[in-house]
């Protein structure tokens, strides 16, 4: 109980400074804290004390929720709906999380939120990952307007986080001008895709890093020739049947597998629209670029550079992980997080990551937009219960570098991650100034910070990543604490090349939600897309029915499309 | 007077499962509406904005309703027609084994893969047919370069039609070897007297037996031909081999569970029941004209 | 049997043992696949080098499967739903079958009854409408739903119908002549004479409620509830089209794909299968000759 004041004090000290700029900020916000006072007998807090604030009785909060059905860190007797993380809410703030239903990541929860949307009983929170999801539910008009509550509950971190995208991120949880969902934000450099190659193999043939597109093919074809990963050794990794050539700007971001560098390395940059420079847009994917990179993506599986299995497996990371490849693209956290097992089966795998330049030297680079998945809260919560949810995430935002990890921290109840969108470059910089001393993991302590996981990271660094620290490979790494491993790799090694090279061109899509037009017709277009491209790499279609299916694809609805999107552009 | 009593035991004993097809069967079908409506899940079933014939106009329109009607054609008439032929064949050279035995052994195994569920077999067929599974295995000895052919679109039909007939054939002979134990062993010996061979027998004994049981099964199965299998093409298929793997049902599903058209899955849902009512109705008038069989 | 000694004849049998031996080996393989992997190497297994013999030998996953209180959970719980769905099932279709099977002149409406039957085997709202139905009946998450989901097959009942009226109609004027009402002769002279026949539906009615998983999937709020086939089906990943993941979803996904231990416990869920049709063999055999053929 002590402890508890004493943290509510620092809250309600760090929070007046704030609210002190933050309170003149919208008309709304005095309207809207007086509705809560009526609705609560708590002294009129604002700011942080308000965001943090405990309710005075239990309020249920029921929500649905995805789960992962291998997860084996509940302790035992613990369940989904009673955990550390919802006792935490239940001590701190009275909140008392009650779980409708769950589903497995993936499929399951997507038709489990199909069917909630459906029946038009909303539990009173859930985070969908998908933005159309929100949309759908917002026009059937299930979902609450919390443009108001929002801002008057929000905590200063939230809002400083919220303001490092630009209103991109209210923008996105937006529905005809209301705030209808939290949106999740994540780091920039998710969207950044890289190779990621294994540095030891090159050394074992003494081939220079690749550069460019042609560099890559020579090394590829020097790893198969050599058998570096065994009898099936493979060159380039690719797709699985659930995941993309490329990312669009629907789903902007991590895509482990995909062919991204090389459409950047080509200038194309297919699935995004794009700004022509003179009022019109083009569509990424119908243009020459993307046809020639096509062309260049069908020779070398033909030559047997990319895996054969390519747009079937099941999982992208089977090949990587069992070491069978030495090339694959995505963003930073591919190595590390996404790859783990390649550490844990070849303890010398010495992943490295590197940006793949055009032949004029140039690195091109799709952007994403904010985050992709929203917490949606039901049109028939209470206000009390729209409230908890805030502080839910606030909380989150505030604390969860110092949860206990042992316990997934995915149990956290309605999480939707909230990054400042440079976080991965602040880490990176200042991590590899603690490394040399130049500063000291204590100067990190700082409860309110933007950058959250900072502090506890700077203490763990000198653990994990031994000397000299100045070409960092796999064997400067400790792997004793696996987590740390990942997550510090992850930072280091795979955010290297975003933080420390400029990127010569950075493309953005015109937009990165869709048009009216796209919810009866992009369905349809999107699947004659993916179909067209994938045959055209395996080679069961030639290069020649690019051209076709451009032609088709505008006449489908695809030049409507585009008409709308031009039309975004006036704005 | 007894006759009347005892329609008051029939209407009771049909009352459980009649009070059951209307609460889950009837009550649902109130659904059917949505497929004239825009389905507002926030006003209801009762308060939606009615569209007329505009979801099944739109459903037309959409290239895929075309794809997945063909292909779930030429798969449903494929699994028909191999479904009866290769039980035929096996039941007809079970039939023609000698050691008893060995007979009852291949009768045991064959039936066993019927038993397994899609979603076991799927994972098992997905191993064979793998790049590294066992058929590229086979292909690799004589030469040739391997196969993906969980993506390729070309044999994905086949690949279904196939697996499917291999799961199904030993339990589909069950009814052709049932009849083949009805043969008088009569007939066999009057012909072999005659000097008939083996195919002889085979032809003018043992086909002819079966004929009535074929085109039976054949008319009766007239009202599967959109059923092509939710299961089994749900648990094998991905987007690589949508342009002939994606069938009525598989569509059905994504429209509306993926990407929240309710109305217009309802729409395809009911296009598809109506077709098979039919069928069925046809299936049940050639059973009963051809064969004199009663379905129902 | 005729003795036909021909060369010709000779070529034909040893051809014949031999096509029959392939399909044989054709039907089991999968078991020995199965099994091959769930006990090989996990890298081997993962790149797919496993074909006709195992690789390795590991019993790893047996042994986490024998901590895995979730995979047993969904065994009991597709236990009881076969049990309790069977007899639910069999019961109702008996007791529809019986009425129907009685000709127009001694029951008037049967025709009006059997055509809304056959409406409703082939008619239905769609998924939507059917989840939101057994939403108001409040049955979604309890096994319930499940259980009464199989409810009334028509199927089987058309197969049992067409049985009963097979039987001899002594049977039932003797019956009727003694003075037996319709339950008493439907269970002491109908029944007892269609035990091959219920045999046979009780075991169709169990492949389906063992083997059904999608119900499992839409009906079940929490995955504490899902049958077994549900549970394995949610572990060979979907990642659906167009959605990204975070780092630490991919993480839990590549987790996922652990084939080894996902074989072992295919191959588990195979096993009742395995021991049960064998001996029931003989019933079903019969009860689809005497059902769905008519002489």
């Amino acid at each position: 109980m002590k402890r508890n004041m004493a943290a509510l004090l620092t809250v309600a000290l760090l929070g007046l400074s704030l609210t002190a700029c933050s309170s003149n900020d919208s008309p709304n916000n005095v309207k809207a804290s007086s509705n809560s006072n009526a609705n609560s007998d708590t002294p009129a807090l604002t700011g942080d004390d308000l965001a943090f604030s405990k309710f005075p009785k239990p309020v249920d909060v029921h929500i649905g929720m995805v789960v992962d059905p291998t997860d084996k860190t509940l302790p035992e007797g613990d369940s989904v709906g009673n955990n550390p993380y919802t006792r935490y809410l239940k001590d701190k703030y009275n909140i008392n999380v009650i779980v409708d239903w769950t589903a497995a990541t993936g499929n399951d929860f997507k038709q489990k939120v199909s069917l909630t949307i459906a029946s038009g009983k909303l539990p009173d929170g859930m985070v969908v990952d998908d933005r159309s999801f929100m949309t759908k539910a917002a026009s059937s008009g299930l979902l609450y307007d919390i443009t108001d509550i929002f801002q008057q509950y929000q905590s200063s971190q939230v809002k400083d986080i919220m303001a490092s995208t630009d209103g991109r991120a209210l923008e996105n949880a937006s529905y005809k001008g209301k705030m209808v969902a939290l949106p999740n934000i994540t780091v920039d450099t998710d969207g950044v895709h890289v190779l990621w190659i294994r540095k030891d193999w090159l050394d074992k043939l003494k081939l220079p890093v690749p550069k460019t597109v042609s560099d890559i093919e020579k090394t590829a074809k020097a790893f198969i020739d050599n058998k570096l990963g065994g009898a099936n050794t493979i060159g380039i990794a690719g797709p699985s049947k659930n995941s993309f050539p490329y990312s669009t700007f629907l789903v902007s971001s991590n895509n482990m597998g995909g062919f991204d560098p090389i459409f950047g390395a080509m200038d194309a940059y297919p699935g995004y629209w794009l700004d022509n420079g003179d009022g019109t847009v083009s569509y990424g994917t119908t243009t020459e670029n993307t046809k020639k990179t096509l062309a260049l993506l069908a020779d070398w599986y033909k030559k047997g550079l990319i895996d054969p299995e390519v747009g079937t497996r099941d999982n992208v990371g089977d090949p990587i992980n069992a070491n069978q490849t030495g090339i694959f693209f995505g963003p930073w956290w591919n190595g590390g997080y996404g790859n783990g097992d390649s550490f844990k089966n070849d303890p010398t795998a010495n992943w490295q990551a590197y940006p793949v330049y055009s032949d004029d030297n140039k690195w091109n680079a799709h952007m994403k937009t904010t985050g992709s998945t929203y917490t949606v809260i039901s049109k028939n919560a209470k206000p009390d219960v729209v409230k908890a949810i805030m502080i839910m995430n606030n909380a989150l935002v505030r604390d969860e570098s110092t949860f206990d990890l042992s316990v997934n921290v995915g149990w956290y109840p309605l999480r939707n991650v909230m990054a400042a969108a440079n976080e991965t470059e602040y880490e990176y910089a200042e991590l590899l100034k603690v490394l040399k001393g130049e500063t000291q993991p204590e100067d990190y302590n700082k409860p309110n910070s933007l950058y959250k996981l900072m502090y506890a990271d700077a203490k763990k660094v000198k653990d994990v990543i031994k000397p000299p620290y100045d070409d960092l490979n796999v064997s400067n790494f400790s792997t004793a604490n696996f987590g740390d491993f990942q997550r510090l790799y992850s930072i280091m090694i795979g955010d290297r090349p975003f933080t420390t090279v400029p990127i010569d061109k950075k493309v953005y899509s015109v937009t990165y939600n869709q048009t009216p037009t796209m919810e009866t017709k992009w369905a349809n277009l999107k699947k004659m897309e993916d179909e067209t491209v994938m045959k055209i790499i395996l080679g069961q279609a030639s290069i020649d029915s690019f051209d076709q299916f451009v032609k088709d694809w505008k006449s489908q609805g695809g030049d409507e499309i585009t008409k709308e999107v031009a039309e975004l552009l006036k704005k | 007077m007894r006759k009347l009593g005892h329609q008051k035991h029939y209407y009771l004993m049909l009352m459980p499962g009649m009070v059951w097809l209307v609460m889950f069967s009837i009550v649902p079908m109130f659904g059917i509406l949505m497929a004239f409506q825009n389905y507002n899940p926030g006003s209801g079933l009762f308060k939606s904005e009615w569209v007329g014939m505009d979801n099944f106009k739109y459903m037309f329109q959409l290239n895929d309703s075309k794809t997945v009607i063909v292909n779930t054609f030429i798969i449903a008439i494929g699994k028909i027609v191999f479904n009866l032929f290769v039980p035929l064949v096996f039941a007809i050279l079970l039939n023609e084994l000698r050691n008893l035995r060995y007979k009852k052994l291949v009768q045991t195994v064959v039936y066993l893969p019927h038993f397994l569920s899609w979603v076991i077999m799927s994972t098992i067929v997905i191993g064979i047919f793998g790049y590294y599974g066992v058929v590229n295995t086979v292909i690799g000895m004589f030469g040739h370069d391997p196969k993906l052919f969980m993506a390729d679109a070309g044999i994905f039909r086949q690949l279904i039609i196939g697996t499917d007939v291999w799961k199904e054939f030993g339990y589909n002979a069950i009814i052709f070897l049932a009849a083949l134990t009805g043969i008088n062993l009569n007939l066999y010996e009057a012909a072999a007297i005659d000097g008939a061979n083996r195919w002889q027998l085979i032809r003018h004994v043992t086909l002819p037996a079966l004929t009535t049981t074929v085109v039976l099964l054949g008319v009766l199965s007239l009202g599967n031909v959109l059923n092509a299998g939710f299961d089994q093409v749900y648990n094998l298929y991905n987007p690589l081999v949508y342009s002939t793997g994606d069938i009525l049902d598989t569509w059905v599903y994504r429209l509306g569970l993926q990407n929240l058209q309710f109305s217009l899955a309802t729409a395809a849902g009911l296009f598809k029941s109506v077709i098979s009512f039919v069928l069925i109705f046809i299936s049940y008038r050639l059973a009963y004209r051809y064969a004199d069989y009663t379905v129902f | 049997m005729v003795r036909n000694t021909t060369l010709g004849s000779r070529t034909f049998e040893i051809a014949n043992i031999i096509v029959l031996g392939l399909l044989v080996i054709s039907c089991v393989y999968p078991l020995w696949y199965t099994f091959c992997v769930s006990i090989s190497d996990k890298a081997a297994a993962n790149s797919g080098l496993v074909t006709i013999y195992p690789i390795g030998f590991s019993l790893t996953p047996y042994k986490e499967i024998i901590n895995d209180g979730r995979f047993f959970n969904a065994f009991w719980i597709s236990i009881q739903r076969t049990v309790l769905g069977t007899g639910f099932s069999l019961l109702m279709t008996v007791l529809m079958a019986y009425p129907l099977a009685r000709p127009k002149k001694d029951f008037k409406m049967r025709n009006t009854f059997m055509w809304i039957l056959v409406f409703c085997m082939l008619f239905n709202g769609g998924l939507i409408p059917w989840y939101l139905t057994i939403q108001n009946y409040h049955l979604i998450n309890t096994i319930w739903a499940l259980v009464l989901g199989g409810g009334v097959p028509v199927f089987d009942v058309i197969l049992i119908m067409n049985f009963f009226r097979n039987l001899p109609k002594e049977l039932n004027e003797a019956a009727v002549v003694d003075g037996a009402g319709p339950w008493s002769i439907l269970f002491r002279v109908y029944i007892p004479c269609s035990i091959p026949v219920l045999a046979a539906v009780a075991l169709f009615l169990s492949v389906y409620h063992w083997n059904e998983f999608f119900n499992g999937l839409v009906l079940m709020n929490t995955a504490d509830k899902y049958p077994l086939q549900t549970y394995i089906q949610q572990l060979v990943v979907n990642i659906p089209v167009g959605t990204s993941l975070t780092p630490e979803q991919y993480k839990k996904l590549s987790e996922l794909s652990n084939r080894t231990l996902n074989s072992a416990k295919v191959f588990i869920a195979m096993v009742p299968m395995l021991v049960v049709y064998p001996f029931l063999q003989r019933y079903f055999v019969s009860g689809i000759m005497l059902g769905a053929v008519k002489e």
